[in-house]
């Protein structure tokens, strides 16, 4: 008997519609197995996506699932997660969602350090809607909208995460799913607002105009644009620049948490009226 | 029945409706001229134990209501026109994945940011479609103090009974005109409430979105046994994607009937001295004050008229208003925008000789200004 | 609908579920034994399916099943093949250089096709 899969999968849904070769996969399966070391009440769990390849995640995964619009998942999934404090609410999305038209809630839910987890899955492009350039698209690089090449400088989502006030934040790669398992157990295991960026491959958008067709050649370009925190640091600044630092990157388990504050105001308020009152001038007839 | 009086603003008596209706989730945004219901609901709300979050955007407010909606609690935002607009796609969401919510919109000068401190009725057209495609609005307009508390009370129970966001209309003029309101008693309201359906039978036999074809969908509250999927995309009974070509068909036509078909229970408008009325005035929210003065004025003139004011704007009363135009000559839209209601009025009489009193700078319409207008049909 | 596999069909180290497999040469590119490799399918849609070469050589090290995108290859839990008086390979000189020729092959099976 392998890991039990099917447990946390909607099996009627597979295979997939993702790519052959497509990261999502890998990162879905580190997911569920990380889901199970939390021994979580499946019930308990709510699962929120946006728009893309990596929106369709929600639909794999047997959870309370909602699949939103371009950009609104942390936004949602504030929503639900005040509404409901003591469930787990994880958030799903790709570069494109998370940190272009969905930007601001991504820095507020950070700013908030509400506790959730956040999934971005950066594949450096738009890849369900084809090759578009994205926030974290590397410059230079061939995509349909700029084909004489990227001049949009790129966003570093664990830099504007941890700028922003998330009190978890942490990088990993399919090409180690090991690692990939361990980062969301430490994610999900943390109060507040868990940033954990997962960089993937996407070789038939992204990568077959640039020079990486297959899988495999996609996976070594992340290999060689990644490197674990403790080398990172031995670099020089010139060395640093266009290596993503992989591992941990931020933990803070002092920071105030959200949902606490909420019943502390719930608290409060409780027996005590400010502006207007409706005893103060009711009359009954 | 029992009454209490209360002196109050429009906009807070929107909140405290929420509250007394079972609201336990708000999310909002700062917007001219509704900004006073997320003040006043942020002091109620956490005394009954419930959340209201101040987001970062106006986007960010509908989509944190949406999201709680969508775990099982009653949910409300306020806004004003500009808000709607940026409100728009998740309100589309919300109408294809059928999740209830209220959401109260404080109309006032417009376009764009137009003029945020007086008054129009200018987004009667945009109520009807906030969102791209097809789906039936649900839209109310509260023409008193009184109704700013019992309107947003009753969009609650229409909420949950069609499950789908509800709009409801106030203006800056009676957002902010504090007065004294008559209104229902707490006991009352909270014995009123119809909760939405819900399905307790096993989870295998649970599916959502399979309902008759004017029914809306039963969505039991999340993290309770029933794991389903809430998607934008057309999908299937269980929620999940699909482009099947008569489940597709049959969705979408499910959300237009299963409003259309029900509608009187949505119903509602006012007829005041239309018995024996020769000149029909038609206008609601705000304007309807000033309509009923003017027309004590134009009867003790011996003119007889009477106003006809839909309380529910969406589904329109569209049967009503074709009864009396079939019998009355003279029919006057008033309203603070360039004819957007007027527009509905034609189409639902058939008659194009429908007239007009349209004011679009941001000033209330007068008594006087009716009763000359009369006076010259 | 197909059953998803992840029970053991019988007492093997590593197993495939074909109905999954998307040809997408990860598992054979990771694979530090020689184990697998892909060889043509009329039927799947990139002409290619993964297929168990050398079960022998299995070193149980899991990275197959962790790096498939698409659950169509899976592991023999250590525990359970070990209870079940098997064991895992080690891994020899042999294996790596049939893995080696494998990726060569642009990880085609050496045995040609079947």
């Amino acid at each position: 008997m392998a890991f039990n899969y099917e447990k946390y999968l909607r099996i009627e849904k597979m295979p997939t519609l993702w790519c052959w070769g497509c990261g999502d996969g890998v990162i879905l399966k580190a997911f569920v197995r990380a889901v199970e070391k939390m021994g979580w009440n499946q019930d308990d769990v709510c699962v929120v996506s946006g728009i893309g390849c990596s929106g369709r995640f929600s639909s794999y995964v047997d959870f309370n699932t909602v699949h939103t619009t371009h950009g609104r998942t942390v936004a949602y999934a504030t929503g639900i997660k005040l509404a409901n404090p003591t469930k787990h609410v994880i958030c799903v999305a790709g570069d494109g969602d998370a940190l272009a038209i969905g930007g601001n809630h991504t820095i507020h839910g950070c700013r908030r350090n509400i506790d959730m987890t956040m999934i971005v899955i950066n594949n450096f492009i738009y890849g369900l809607t084809n090759s578009q350039t994205s926030p974290t698209t590397p410059k230079g690089m061939w995509t349909v909208t700029q084909k004489a090449g990227n001049i949009d400088p790129t966003f570093d989502t664990c830099a504007l995460a941890i700028a922003s006030g998330a009190s978890f934040v942490a990088r990993e790669s399919m090409i180690d799913p090991k690692k990939l398992e361990k980062m969301f157990v430490a994610a999900f295991s943390h109060k507040g607002f868990s940033m954990a960026e997962a960089l993937s491959n996407c070789h038939i958008n992204l990568g077959r105009k640039n020079k990486m067709v297959s899988a495999m050649d996609n996976l070594q370009w992340i290999d060689d644009i990644t490197m674990p925190k403790k080398k990172y640091d031995e670099l020089s600044k010139e060395e640093q620049i266009n290596i993503l630092p992989t591992g941990i990157l931020h933990h803070d388990t002092e920071a105030d948490e959200y949902c606490d504050m909420n019943e502390e105001i719930i608290k409060v308020h409780q027996g005590k009226r400010n502006k207007i009152t409706q005893d103060d001038f009711t009359k009954k007839i | 029945m029992a009454t209490r009086e209360i002196i109050s603003t429009g906009n807070e008596l929107a909140a405290i409706a929420a509250v007394d209706a079972g609201c336990t989730f708000f999310g909002g945004y700062p917007l001219t001229p509704s900004s006073e219901i997320m003040h006043t609901i942020s002091d109620f709300l956490p005394e009954v134990g419930g959340t209201c979050i101040q987001m970062e955007d106006e986007i960010g407010a509908i989509c944190a209501v949406i999201g709680a909606g969508m775990s099982g609690v009653r949910t409300m935002t306020g806004t004003s026109g500009p808000g709607m607009s940026l409100k728009a796609e998740n309100l589309g969401l919300a109408q294809m994945a059928e999740v209830p919510l209220v959401c109260v919109n404080v109309m006032r000068g417009g376009p764009s940011t137009g003029l945020p401190t007086r008054v129009s009725q200018g987004d009667i057209l945009q109520s009807k479609n906030p969102s791209h495609g097809d789906y039936k609005s649900i839209t109310l307009c509260a023409g008193s103090l009184a109704e700013c508390y019992t309107e947003v009370v009753r969009a609650f129970n229409i909420a949950d009974r069609f499950m789908q966001p509800v709009i409801v209309l106030l203006d800056e003029t009676i957002g902010h005109m504090h007065g004294k309101a008559m209104l229902p008693t707490k006991e009352e309201v909270k014995a009123g409430i119809v909760p939405r359906k819900s399905f307790d039978g096993p989870a295998e036999e649970y599916f959502p979105y399979q309902c008759g074809p004017t029914e809306p969908a039963v969505l039991n509250p999340m993290f309770k046994g029933y794991r389903y999927h809430f998607t934008g995309l057309h999908h299937d009974k269980r929620g999940f994607p699909t482009e099947e070509i008569e489940t597709c068909r049959k969705l979408i036509q499910r959300l237009e009937d299963k409003v259309e078909a029900h509608k009187d229970e949505i119903e509602s408008y006012e007829e005041f001295m239309m018995d024996d009325a020769e000149v029909m005035i038609i206008a609601y929210g705000s304007v309807s004050l000033a309509a009923k003065e003017s027309i004590r004025h134009l009867r003790a003139d011996g003119i007889k008229a009477g106003l006809f004011r839909p309380i529910t704007i969406w589904p329109s009363p569209a049967e009503k208003m074709k009864e009396y135009a079939d019998k009355i000559e003279k029919i006057l839209v008033v309203e603070l925008n360039i004819g957007q209601f007027h527009s509905e009025v034609e189409r639902a009489t058939s008659r194009l000789d429908i007239e007009g009193l349209f004011k679009v700078n941001g000033r209330p319409i007068s008594p006087h200004e009716i009763v000359s207008k009369v006076k010259e049909l | 609908m197909e059953s998803f596999r992840t029970k053991n069909p019988g007492d093997q180290p590593v197993w495939i579920n074909t109905s999954n497999c998307k040809a997408c040469d990860i598992c054979v590119s990771v694979c530090p034994a020689g184990v697998l490799g892909m060889i043509y399918a009329d039927s799947s849609t990139l002409g290619a399916m993964i297929s168990i070469e050398h079960p022998e050589s299995c070193i149980g090290c899991n990275d197959c099943e962790l790096n498939c995108p698409d659950f169509a290859i899976f592991v023999a839990d250590k525990q359970e093949y070990k209870a079940a008086g098997h064991s895992f390979a080690k891994l020899t000189d042999e294996a790596k250089a049939r893995q080696a020729a494998v990726a060569a092959n642009n990880f085609m099976s050496l045995e040609g096709a079947k």
